[in-house]
């Protein structure tokens, strides 16, 4: 087997974003940050198959200079490569100009049997960069993948639908996308992570690298754009506290909800 | 005039509640905007699909008829209705979240270099034909207003259970266009080679629904009971799906499916925010934790503090079960 890429986003940690009600914005500046949940996923289910098939795994992800210490993590899990697609041109790009720089980035790799995505991102959660990097790159794709099998040059991967699965065949390469929680991350091993953080080196790569020009990415080459912020108001609850031992709470508990049923 | 088209996701035959119910959202718009609703399906034999969907509040109907669409492969579907698209320029695309709506939209919105907004939960149309879409954020706390200005059509996937479908109504009337594509020399690369399937109960209607959260572990038995007990129908968080104790079709939540019950009856779940935005539309919703900081109690109405495991069999004998 030849390259696996797999497409990697850092993302604020979702308890941690808040809402400034007074410029209506949001506010991630006191935000943790970490590897989206369902690309660590990816990028385990891309270890699992090179231990398999053998290849190489290179993670590439599209961001500013400080998720480079996030790749690292990536590289001390197993992956053996990382590049890191960073400009200031490409800040604010909705998913049709990330497809695009991902796809152009993948094309400059050249040499890749898979490309593996997290089926979506815990911030916006649109889950369309898999299918618009596949289109890009005019490959064929399957989302919502939680195992994949290679057969000489093809592939059987088992997709999520409505009620069930079904299992399907496509040619390397192909573009996967991997569900959520399918298997449980490694952690980084300690001495490639010490490595890692000394030694190792991502490769960065600008727009100019990827050949692209300003009209076509980051803000300017994005198609929405947010209106407006609202904060969602959880509905108003009544908070109330059923206290007792187990058989009175029971007790008052089956009142409540006969009451409510009723 | 407006031109909205709604993709008609069905399986053999069989239409998915979503897509009705971007229809009614539609149908509510059009009582002040003048707008045309089309819907259009893949398919081998339309059927009683359009009927169907033209009895829901479809005004016009278009189905792409080709053997390939048989099974679902994004490239075919996305090569049989790019040339119509292209032809006919309609104003939005709406297709419902499904695995296959948003599998099909990404890929449709990168081919027509249009932009996408994705499992929207509010959707107006302003007389200019701009679409605005609510397409919630960081699990549902915050919801971006998104719209397109730059390029048509404007295209976004709806979350299910979010709006209601008209009542089905048989004098209604339509237009039904049936189209042969040809694919010229394209075969798909992608072949369904095996396909389990089971009909899913969809939650977001039942009356009643009682969740197990990761805090039962793996002993489902005694909430199962009770929820049969009341009458009420099952539903699961994230990692009881992921553990494959359950199908992810009843999981609730930002990547699941939103509640509209009366009553919800939560069973160890911690309350993250990914979850409860699935029950923000109940309206009694009663908790069980052992944790009595668990954030699911700011969510609730009844906060029962107690080991389910202690709880569950007086409940049951309550409720006159063994
Ligand atoms: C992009 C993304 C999307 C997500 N989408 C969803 C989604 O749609 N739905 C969803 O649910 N999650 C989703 N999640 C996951 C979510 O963030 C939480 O991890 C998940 O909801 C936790 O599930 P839980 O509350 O059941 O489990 P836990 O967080 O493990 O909580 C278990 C609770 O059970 C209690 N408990 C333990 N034992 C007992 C006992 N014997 N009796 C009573 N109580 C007990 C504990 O005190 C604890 O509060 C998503 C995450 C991401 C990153």
């Amino acid at each position: 087997m030849k390259n696996i890429i797999v497409c990697v986003k850092v993302v604020p940690k979702t308890e941690d974003v808040s809402f400034d009600p007074v410029t209506k914005t949001l506010d991630r500046s006191k935000a943790e940050n970490q590897i989206n949940e369902a690309d660590k996923n990816a990028i385990e289910y891309a270890l699992v198959l090179k231990e398999k098939y053998g290849g190489n795994v290179i993670l590439l992800s599209m961001g500013p200079m400080f998720f480079e210490p996030f790749l690292k993590i990536g590289i001390a899990m197993g992956a053996d490569d990382a590049i890191l697609l960073s400009d200031r041109a490409f800040a604010g790009a909705d998913s049709y100009p990330t497809a695009l720089t991902l796809a152009s980035a993948i094309k400059k790799i050249g040499d890749f049997d898979l490309i593996l995505c997290g089926e979506e991102s815990s911030d916006a959660g649109l889950g369309q960069v898999p299918s618009q990097v596949a289109e890009f790159l005019d490959l064929p794709q399957a989302l919502f993948v939680s195992s994949v099998e290679i057969e000489g040059n093809k592939i059987k991967a088992r997709r999520s639908v409505k009620g069930g699965y079904e299992i399907v065949e496509l040619p390397l390469p192909s573009v996967i996308s991997i569900e959520l929680g399918i298997n449980q991350p490694r952690f980084p091993d300690f001495k490639r992570k010490r490595w890692a953080d000394k030694e190792f080196k991502i490769k960065v790569w600008n727009m100019k690298d990827l050949g692209l020009n300003e009209n076509i990415v980051g803000l300017r080459g994005s198609y929405t754009f947010v209106n407006r912020f609202i904060e969602t108001e959880p509905p108003k609850r009544l908070r109330r506290y059923i206290e007792g031992s187990p058989e009175e709470q029971a007790e008052k508990l089956y009142e409540v909800i006969k009451e409510i049923i009723e | 005039m407006i031109d909205a088209w709604v993709y008609i996701e069905h399986d053999s035959g069989e239409i998915e509640d979503v897509s009705l119910e971007i229809v009614g959202r539609l149908n509510e718009i059009k009582a002040s905007l003048p707008l045309r609703i089309t819907g259009f399906s893949f398919g081998r034999d339309p059927g009683e699909i359009p009927r169907k969907a033209i009895s829901q509040g479809v005004e016009h109907f278009i189905f792409l008829r080709n053997d390939l669409f048989s099974f679902y492969d994004t490239q075919s579907y996305v090569n049989g209705i790019e040339g119509i698209v292209r032809e006919r320029r309609p104003d939005i695309i709406l297709l419902g979240a499904t695995y296959q709506g948003r599998d099909l939209a990404g890929r449709l919105a990168a081919r027509l270099k249009t932009g996408l907004a994705a499992n929207a939960i509010t959707l107006n149309i302003d007389e200019k034909g701009l679409l605005y879409t609510g397409v919630p954020g960081y699990g549902g706390r915050f919801i971006a207003e998104i719209v397109n200005m730059k390029a048509r059509p404007q295209i976004s996937t709806v979350r299910q259970g979010i709006f209601r479908k008209l009542p089905q109504d048989n004098s209604r009337s339509g237009e039904v266009e049936n189209i042969e594509v040809k694919f010229g020399d394209f075969s798909p690369r992608l072949r369904v080679v095996e396909r389990v399937r089971k009909d899913v109960k969809d939650i977001t209607k039942s009356e009643r629904v009682v969740i197990i959260g990761n805090g039962a572990g793996n002993n489902l038995k005694p909430i199962e009971d009770f929820a049969r007990l009341i009458g009420a129908d099952i539903g699961v968080t994230r990692p009881v799906a992921d553990r494959g104790l359950a199908p992810r079709d009843i999981q609730v939540g930002s990547t699941g499916v939103s509640l509209n019950s009366k009553l919800v009856i939560i069973f160890g779940s911690s309350g993250s925010n990914h979850f409860v935005s699935g029950i923000e539309r109940c309206k009694n919703v009663i908790s069980i934790d052992v944790d009595r900081n668990s954030n699911i109690f700011n969510y609730s109405d009844y906060c029962v503090v107690a080991d389910m495991f202690t709880i569950l069999p007086y409940l049951n004998r309550r409720f006159g079960g063994q």
